[in-house]
């Protein structure tokens, strides 16, 4: 399934999308940045609360697929900025985290 | 970071990469506010790079392009209501002066504030990693201080015995975890 593919399923709300074509694979769900960076997988939807402009370094380096803030958390114009220079996926959704992932496995697994 | 340790050790490493001869690891603890200061005399940053250290996608690696160490700690403490702030002289404007200063603060009581973690291992795996710079230590609380100056332990070992052999590491350890159980015996 494709990032755009899953925004639409869902109604994620996109806040930045450079390459809704990606490919997904898999979720991960964290908050703890230095966490989430040794762990998320390449073409995970990383779910997560935290909307300061680290997450897109993290998203940059763990090669996730999309990032998906839960729980109607949204991000400053400038962190929406420097998600479209580096060419992440930035969606919002009123869902929690759990919400988010169970979806995600009844559309995926 | 999981740990406030990892975050010193994370940071102390950047003085390393930056020449530092001597470097300092301040605690200091009130009842309200933790402050983490790690001062070097290492080369220093000039002012363009000052004004970007806090920005993940600046680094100084070349294995990569991204450096999250003091970004991660800037949220860290900015997560309990802290902050932290950057000062530095560059060894080209300040030759005989020269150095980085980085602070940051703490609300103790903040259910986000990291726990602080194993800091006797992070000041022992520093010192192991690099036995020829000095560190000093220090953690103000007020149940007594705890500090370790490597310059008086090189004072007293002499050249010919390395910071990093075994038997000093096990020693400085052993140092910290009395300093540190002090209080607990008074």
């Amino acid at each position: 399934m494709k990032v755009n593919e899953l925004a639409s399923a869902l109604r994620l709300q996109s806040i930045t999308e450079p390459d809704g074509e990606r490919e997904i694979d898999g979720c991960y769900i964290g908050d703890l940045l230095s966490w989430v960076m040794g762990r998320a997988q390449s073409g995970n939807v990383w779910v997560t609360i935290m909307s300061n402009i680290n997450i897109v370094a993290v998203a940059t380096l763990a090669d996730v697929s999309c990032i998906v803030l839960a729980e109607g958390v949204t991000v400053e114009d400038s962190v929406k900025a420097v998600a479209e220079a580096k060419g992440v996926n930035l969606f919002t959704t009123p869902m929690t985290a759990y919400e988010i992932a169970a979806k995600i496995a009844a559309l995926t697994v | 970071m999981k740990e406030l340790s990892l975050n010193i050790l994370d940071v102390a490493e950047n003085s390393v990469k930056a020449g530092a001869s001597l470097i300092g690891i301040e605690l200091d603890e009130t009842e309200e506010l933790l402050t983490l200061r790690i001062t070097d005399n290492g080369c220093g940053m000039t002012p363009e790079i000052l004004a970007s250290v806090t920005d993940p996608f600046y680094t100084t690696r070349t294995t990569r392009k991204v450096g999250l160490g003091l970004p991660l700690l800037k949220l860290a403490a900015e997560q309990t209501g802290g902050s932290m702030t950057v000062a530095s002289r560059h060894e080209s404007t300040n030759p005989e002066d020269h150095g980085t200063e980085v602070t940051a603060t703490f609300y103790k009581n903040h259910i986000d504030c990291t726990p602080m973690g194993d800091v006797i291992s992070s000041i022992v795996t520093l010192i192991q990693g690099n036995p020829t710079r000095d560190f000093v230590f220090t953690h103000k609380r007020s149940e007594g201080n705890v500090v370790l100056d490597t310059r008086q332990l090189r004072d007293v070992l002499g050249e010919d015995v390395p910071l990093n052999s075994f038997e000093v590491l096990q020693w400085i350890t052993e140092f910290l975890r009395e300093q540190y159980a002090g209080d607990e015996n008074r």
